[in-house]
């Protein structure tokens, strides 16, 4: 099995299309501290005892969560899209060239070869998740003024790390279940079209929560059971930003954050899912020609 | 014990197509010919041993060990007929990776690795990138894989088909100094002459269904041919033995016939005829068939059978 962990890294590795992610990551981030740079200037700060009151101070907490919330947004959806090109292919893209002839001919179970592909895709890609998300985090803190730094503590931190990791996870069990069946490009609609679908169903469930609107809110529950993406995201959220416990946090939120706190069974959930695909990734593949 | 057996294996897409009713028993140390046209099922016969195709029905077994398990592939090897390997792996990087897969113990690797670099004759050319590799060289490093895990049993399937004629010499010679090694072959190929040169015992496959095998010696003694010179009477009383004669030329006072048999021990007899009708007979020379008569023999007699049998 770690044969074909490390064979799946050395591959994403290898190809140009990684060394593009990490340009173009490098790129984002680097876009990223830019705008962080100019909001703090062009913004002033409060002057102490200006009189300005507590408003002013709520607003600035608003942008500057919302600039980070942003950040964190855009770094989910290029994580998921990189997790979903990479597991789609993982398999069919061997089927279908043959090569995977010469690897399911030594003495590997089709589970180890499932199971090392999973492993290799997702130490990947957690890795990459972290670095990015601790990047933002950096970035936000660092290349912003004094008013817009945020008051993390380091257990909100690794906890929001740690829920967004779930993410490839999820996405990378659920490309591969759609490569042991289907060709690299149906797999990659299904799985971009699953991916959309989750986020709207998130927006409209955060409008649920604004409106009042509870079938609004059991749409994007349904999403969220069907493809817990976007609740994993939101999730992470609201623990990086503690908006479950305040009212005035989560007022400050706005549109990249949580409205309403998905319940800590979401986690088991998504966790469940994800386990649960890779093992019908498995069965599924055992059970095929190549 | 035999080393590759099936009984009746059958591998159909949708009761289409494939292999079917597959019995065969191969011992150690041989090299065993697959022999058919391209779509005879072939592959899908090599895909199906190797776990790669499940199959529809009957059963198979390589080293005694069920087909489909782990311990069937324990101690085989195999060259694929579509040879694709990572393109963005160098061709040591590639035999590693096997190694690994192979369980081969790290500190034997790079020896094991250099051996079959040299035995496929890629000395020096192992380490660029399986991307620059021209077909010949990837079929190389191909060869080389299969033979890594100094494999028992070998399947290759079409192993000189982007090989030069240097390459194939070298190919054939590397599967004699397989069996002369004890390993047993299994050779897929269309190539009649390729099978001729090398395979002691011979199957011939044809539109999904294996239409005989046995030693190929025996399989070519279809008709026993000769050429017969004699002198020149009016007319040569041939005995009945003789199936079919045919003048070929005269060559001055004399005449060289073609003359066809049932079977080549009626060839003394024919001698023995001639020498009591006071024929002279100044030269008797067996013709050996052409591969092609010896294959589309076999597969028209299938086909005959099959017609009858509808009947």
């Amino acid at each position: 099995m770690w044969a074909i962990s490390k064979l799946t890294l050395k591959e994403i590795i290898s190809k140009r299309i990684f060394l593009i992610t990490v340009i173009m990551t490098v790129v984002f981030l680097a876009l990223y501290a830019t705008a962080i740079y100019f909001v703090s200037r062009e913004a002033p700060p409060v002057e102490p005892g200006a009189g300005q009151g507590a408003e002013i101070v709520l607003l600035q907490q608003f942008v500057s969560s919302q600039l980070l919330g942003a950040g964190l947004y855009f770094s989910s959806f290029i994580a998921a899209l990189l997790a979903i090109l990479s597991s789609v292919s993982a398999i069919s893209g061997e089927v279908a060239s043959h090569q995977i002839d010469t690897w399911l001919m030594r003495p590997i179970s089709r589970t180890q070869f499932v199971l090392g592909k999973f492993a290799g895709l997702a130490v990947l890609l957690v890795a990459y998740v972290i670095a990015l998300f601790f990047g933002i985090v950096l970035i936000h803190q660092g290349f912003g003024a004094d008013w817009m730094a945020l008051d993390f503590g380091a257990q909100q931190l690794i906890g929001a790390a740690s829920v967004f990791a779930l993410q490839p996870f999820v996405l990378i069990a659920f490309g591969l279940l759609l490569s042991t069946r289907m060709t690299t490009l149906n797999a990659g609609i299904v799985s971009i079209m699953l991916y959309g679908a989750a986020f709207i169903g998130g927006f409209i469930e955060q409008f649920g929560a604004v409106l009042e609107k509870t079938a609004l809110i059991n749409i994007g529950i349904v999403m969220s059971l069907i493809y817990p993406v976007d609740s994993i995201y939101r999730k992470m959220t609201v623990l990086l930003f503690n908006t479950d416990s305040s009212p005035l946090a989560i007022a400050q939120g706005g549109l990249f954050t949580s409205i309403s706190s998905p319940s800590n069974a979401l986690i088991v959930y998504a966790l469940l899912y994800g386990a649960g695909m890779l093992w019908f990734a498995v069965y599924s593949f055992r059970k095929r020609d190549v | 014990m035999n080393v590759i057996e099936t009984d009746a294996l059958t591998k159909t897409y949708n009761g289409k197509g494939g292999i079917s009713d597959v019995s065969l028993s191969i011992g150690e140390g041989t090299i065993y010919g697959f022999l058919g046209p391209n779509g005879s099922g072939k592959s899908t016969f090599v895909r199906t041993m190797l776990g790669l195709l499940k199959p529809t029905s009957g059963r198979g077994f390589i080293l005694g060990e069920p087909i489909g398990t782990i311990r069937s592939r324990e101690q085989v090897g195999y060259l694929p007929e579509l040879f694709r390997y990572p393109d963005w792996l160098t061709g040591r990087q590639l035999l590693e990776s096997h190694a690994e897969l192979c369980r081969i113990p790290v500190r034997e690797r790079r020896k094991r690795i250099d051996e079959v670099v040299d035995l496929v004759g890629m000395t020096g050319r192992d380490g660029g990138r399986i991307s620059g590799f021209s077909k010949g060289m990837s079929q190389r490093i191909g060869l080389a894989c299969a033979i890594l895990n100094d494999p028992k049993v070998v399947f290759l399937d079409e192993p000189t088909s982007a090989l030069d004629p240097i390459g194939r010499k070298d190919v054939r010679d590397l599967m004699l100094y397989l069996r002369d090694r004890g390993k047993t072959v299994f050779l897929n190929s269309h190539l009649l002459h390729e099978v001729e040169s090398v395979c002691d015992h011979v199957s011939i496959v044809h539109e999904g269904d294996m239409i005989v095998q046995g030693l190929w010696r025996d399989l070519m003694q279809i008709e026993a041919q000769v050429e017969v010179v004699t002198d020149h009477p009016a007319d040569v009383p041939w005995p009945p033995c003789v199936t079919h004669v045919r003048k070929i030329k005269q060559e001055g006072p004399r005449m060289r016939w073609l003359v066809q048999f049932e079977r080549e021990s009626d060839v003394p007899e024919m001698i023995h005829g001639l020498s009591s009708a006071r024929i002279a007979v100044y030269e008797v020379k067996p013709i050996i068939p052409h591969l092609e008569d010896v294959f589309l023999h076999w597969v028209n007699r299938k086909k005959e059978s099959a017609y009858v049998g509808d009947q």
